[in-house]
């Protein structure tokens, strides 16, 4: 058992960029994201000292809360991190504003507008604006036209609009809200959050590649024969059922989370380190990316959705029988898919992603299988030598495996596997930030590194047209299969691969 | 050679103008660039040694301001044709003051203020103000001025443009007169630094005018004795004044690599057990070590009991809060290559006492070279659980240390450094 004491060596050695002054403006403010993700991490952010004193929150919603009622929800709805933290909560809560807003309305627009510029002056923050959309997707455009038309977002140096996903429902939609987006502030001012990417161990995968010499140089068609990217949870719908039933895991998990970490498993070195170099790679290798099988995309794709299941102690409902969900429903929560990457490095090699609700773990991986040996010289204690894996652990327990065969002790020469691991936990014994916390820096510091652009978005939407297509329109070609709740998806998601003579990794 | 910022020669004028002047370029240039809203940089450049090889024709000329490989290699050989130690210091006054016996009367072209390293210039400084002392005494004020425009490399980008002033003449002339031109150039909305590139002995009149005008100072506690640097922090700190230090920025790299050796929760219980820290540095300035012991003493919440001074080592006794003593002690090693920077730590050794038992404690080595980790790891060290590692020198230049300083730091002490200095301070004083 490990300590959990931080390191003493280590406090206060990190050395963060420093956030300018700044007035976050949060749209949706009564909202379940405002509380359960974006007001702790930035009082997480403000723990770590990495807040300027000149700094405001503004949360904005209909609701008619004043500023005091606002700071009294949210340290109800934060008691938990809170608690032992209550000076400084108390200190944090004075950045705390609210403004009764409805965005399709402009005098309200107009009056935030005035009170903004109240809140620059009593709190110093030099009309250095953050405005986060997190509102229901149908209101991103107007709420950035409400924005435009009252000249809030005129200066591109001053201001940036961070917006939630999903961008779009499919590429069309996508491209249209690009358009509208586009035409109120500069690409340079747009954030298109996906929070998979504010977590450290996705963008150790940058690190692991681009620091290291050892792995480029196998990472590619010459060494490994198939990736496996999942992303599972062990939750239902929950109360997410409205939004869920027009979504579906598709959109809502393989389109951007899933798509973004085959992008930063996938891409090319970037020249440098600079946000556009990055964003131009991954948009690249998106733009090669293609299903499997184009002209029949139902034979690569995979659908289900869950039913009973769990013990007799714990039962667990199905998803036609969570709240709010269609009994007919036909929405997905569950999808694994087959893509191949059309360009030198990726040729031939299967890309298999998988997502789904009510699986068995909770867990994001991304598993490189190598290629088998020429010559099998070595007999294995099991049937065949395992192949060569690297597996990259997203959550929980962020690090790394690495699977490679060894002698088995004994006079014979058998092989077996064993695994060489790293652990974060055990290498660094801190818990690394939320997503959210790193993104909501990088929003106010304006480094959109980890934020998807326009070109990165429509790829992504137009990588899976074929199969939203059939969705839409031929449903029947693109079924839905059940399957017993707490097990690993439909039997048929395994046919995908085993067509293959590949097999879904058991974590 | 660094890159010159400017593409003319800056124009001289009497300092009376150049406010004037300067007023009426940004006026009379493109209306949408009024110079960059960022900081004014002054920098004290005295470049003694670089004036002094010049002068005694060691050197071709022009004078820039740069401490080149070249400079470095012409001073190390006149060290040995000298027969000068082999340890001597780039900096020290033996050298310094041996090179002036010779001086010409020759004027050379000095264009110090006009070169700057790229990381600097591209912060994009609204003005640039370097005072260059001559060596020359009786030499009066002369100031030139232009504008610059450092390019990009995002291409598109609208050059974002600054000023640059020099003021040249005597340290005389220079605290009667350059030190009214720098406050008559002030922009009083934007934050103004100032980094001494000299030693900190040197013209304290002008230092102190600095520090009592609410400048963000940028020092070099390698460059200047170890009691005066102190002396200065003292004031500094005990006055409320920020302290950047390059002498602590330097340090970061052993302080990383520390900390790193102390990140696997596994290795914890060896911090409450440090029995022995031994800190080589090279040659005789032990004010990074004493930083160095300093900041490990406060993060591991020791208290300082004595300090023992002797001229070939330092040794400081420490006691934690059970009681128990730790012993640390800073042994200066002559290098036949030194630094440019006086007193560089180049070996750190830490012991662990966990039980009776030599193999189940701990030696933790941190080595600049693997013959420093072969040095620390003589006398049986390899009987204990041995962690080694070697930590890469730093050979970023000093303005790239001022650059990054300038691109993150918001002006303020870093805690960490502050709660070191008042420890260093703590042992110093015990002994003086």
């Amino acid at each position: 058992m490990y300590s959990t004491l931080s390191n003493p060596l280590r406090l206060g050695l990190r050395q963060e960029r420093v956030i300018s002054p700044q007035c976050l403006v949060i749209f949706g403010a009564s909202g379940d994201l405002t509380h359960r993700k974006l007001i702790p991490a930035l009082f997480e952010l403000f723990l770590q000292r990495r807040l300027p004193s000149e700094f405001a929150i503004v949360g904005c919603a209909r609701r008619p809360w004043t500023d005091n009622e606002f700071r009294e929800k949210m340290q109800i709805k934060l008691s938990e991190q809170i608690s032992g933290n209550e000076k400084e909560w108390e200190h944090f809560s004075n950045y705390l504003f609210y403004e009764s807003v409805d965005l399709q309305q402009s005098d309200h627009v107009v009056n935030l507008s005035k009170r903004l510029n109240e809140i620059d002056k009593t709190q110093a923050t030099h009309g250095n604006r953050t405005f986060y959309l997190s509102v229901s997707p149908n209101f991103y455009s107007s709420g950035c036209k409400a924005l435009k038309a009252a000249g809030l977002i005129d200066d591109p140096k001053k201001s940036r609009v961070v917006i939630e996903k999903p961008f779009g429902r499919d590429y069309y939609s996508a491209q249209k809200l690009n358009k509208i987006v586009q035409s109120c502030a500069d690409e340079s001012q747009i954030y298109r959050i996906d929070h998979y990417l504010g977590k450290e161990t996705v963008q150790n995968i940058l690190v692991l590649r681009f620091a290291n010499t050892i792995f480029e140089p196998i990472w590619n068609r010459n060494y490994i024969s198939s990736v496996q990217i999942t992303s599972s949870e062990t939750v239902g719908v929950e109360d997410r059922a409205g939004y869920y039933e027009s979504s579906g895991a598709l959109r809502d998990m393989l389109q951007n989370h899933l798509t973004q970490m085959l992008a930063v498993t996938a891409m090319e070195p970037p020249g440098k380190f600079e946000p556009e170099a990055i964003r131009n790679e991954k948009a690249k290798v998106l733009q090669a990316t293609k299903l499997a099988d184009e002209n029949e995309p139902w034979k690569c794709c995979i659908r289900g959705q869950y039913v009973e299941g769990g013990n007799s102690l714990n039962r667990l409902k199905g998803y036609r029988q969570e709240d709010g969900v269609n009994l007919n429903s036909t929405t997905e929560t569950y999808v694994a898919t087959k893509v191949f990457v059309d360009n030198w490095r990726w040729q031939g090699v299967p890309f298999y992603l998988r997502t789904g609700k009510r699986l068995p773990k909770r867990l994001g991986e991304i598993v490189l299988t190598f290629k088998d040996v020429p010559v099998h010289l070595f007999e294995s204690t099991i049937i065949n030598p395992a192949p060569n894996q690297l597996i990259l652990r997203i959550q929980p327990n962020e690090g790394a495996t690495f699977k490679f065969e060894v002698k088995s002790p004994g006079s014979g020469m058998k092989s077996r596997p064993v695994e060489m691991e790293f652990s974060y936990d055990e290498s660094f014994g801190e818990p690394s930030d939320e997503g959210y916390v790193r993104l909501l820096a990088d929003a106010m510091l304006s480094d959109p590194t980890l934020f998807t652009r326009s070109d990165e978005v429509e790829a992504a939407w137009k990588l899976y047209t074929p199969l939203i297509e059939l969705m839409d329109n031929s449903p029947w070609k693109l079924p839905i299969y059940n399957y017993e709740s707490m097990t690993w998806g439909p039997p048929e998601s395994d046919q995908l691969l085993s067509k293959d003579n590949i097999f879904w990794r058991r974590p | 050679m660094k890159p010159q910022l400017t593409l003319q020669t800056p124009l001289e004028l009497p300092h009376q103008e150049i406010s004037n002047y300067l007023n009426q370029l940004w006026i009379s240039e493109d209306t949408d660039n009024s110079g960059a809203n960022t900081f004014t940089l002054i920098v004290w450049q005295p470049a003694w040694l670089e004036q002094c090889l010049v002068q005694t024709g060691l050197l071709n000329g022009p004078i820039t301001g740069n401490l080149s490989s070249e400079i470095i290699e012409v001073a190390k050989k006149f060290i040995l044709d000298e027969c000068l130690p082999h340890t001597t210091s780039l900096n020290s006054d033996e050298l310094l003051n041996l090179l002036k016996k010779n001086l010409s009367n020759k004027d050379f072209e000095d264009f110090r203020g006009q070169f700057f390293e790229s990381s600097i210039s591209t912060l994009n400084p609204r003005r640039l103000i370097t005072l260059a002392p001559t060596l020359k005494n009786n030499s009066e004020i002369k100031t030139f001025v232009s504008a610059y425009c450092p390019l990009s490399d995002s291409s598109g980008m609208q050059p974002i443009c600054g000023d640059l002033v020099v003021i040249r003449g005597d340290s005389h002339s220079i605290n009667q007169k350059g030190l009214k031109i720098i406050e008559e150039l002030a922009i009083n909305e934007l934050p103004s630094w100032l980094w001494w590139n000299g030693s900190l002995d040197e013209s304290p009149e002008i230092f102190d005018y600095f520090t009592n005008h609410g400048l963000r100072l940028i020092i070099d506690t390698a460059l200047g004795s170890p009691n005066r640097c102190l002396k200065v922090l003292d004031y500094l700190r005990k006055s409320n004044k920020a302290i950047n230090d390059l002498n602590w920025i330097r340090l970061k790299s052993w302080r990383e690599s520390l900390a790193m050796i102390f990140d696997p929760p596994a290795r914890r219980p060896i911090l409450d057990h440090i029995s022995d820290i031994d800190v080589d540095i090279a040659g005789e300035h032990m004010l990074q070590a004493l930083f160095l012991i300093s900041w490990i003493s406060d993060k591991l919440e020791w208290t300082f009991v004595k300090v023992e001074r002797d001229k070939e080592f330092m040794k400081i006794e420490f006691e934690r809060k059970n009681g128990e003593k730790i012993y640390t002690s800073i042994n200066p090693l002559p290098l036949g290559n030194p630094s440019i920077h006086l007193g560089q730590v180049i070996g750190l050794r830490l012991i662990s006492k966990i039980s009776e038992m030599q193999k189940n404690n701990t030696c933790v080595i941190l080595g600049c070279e693997s013959v420093e980790c072969i040095r620390l790891e003589a006398g049986g060290m390899a009987d204990m659980q041995l962690i080694e590692q070697v930590v890469p020198n730093s050979f970023s230049s000093s303005e790239s240390d001022v650059s990054k300083l300038l691109g993150s730091s918001r002006g303020n002490t870093s805690p960490l450094f502050e709660n070191t200095i008042k420890i260093a301070l703590q042992i110093f004083n015990s002994f003086n």
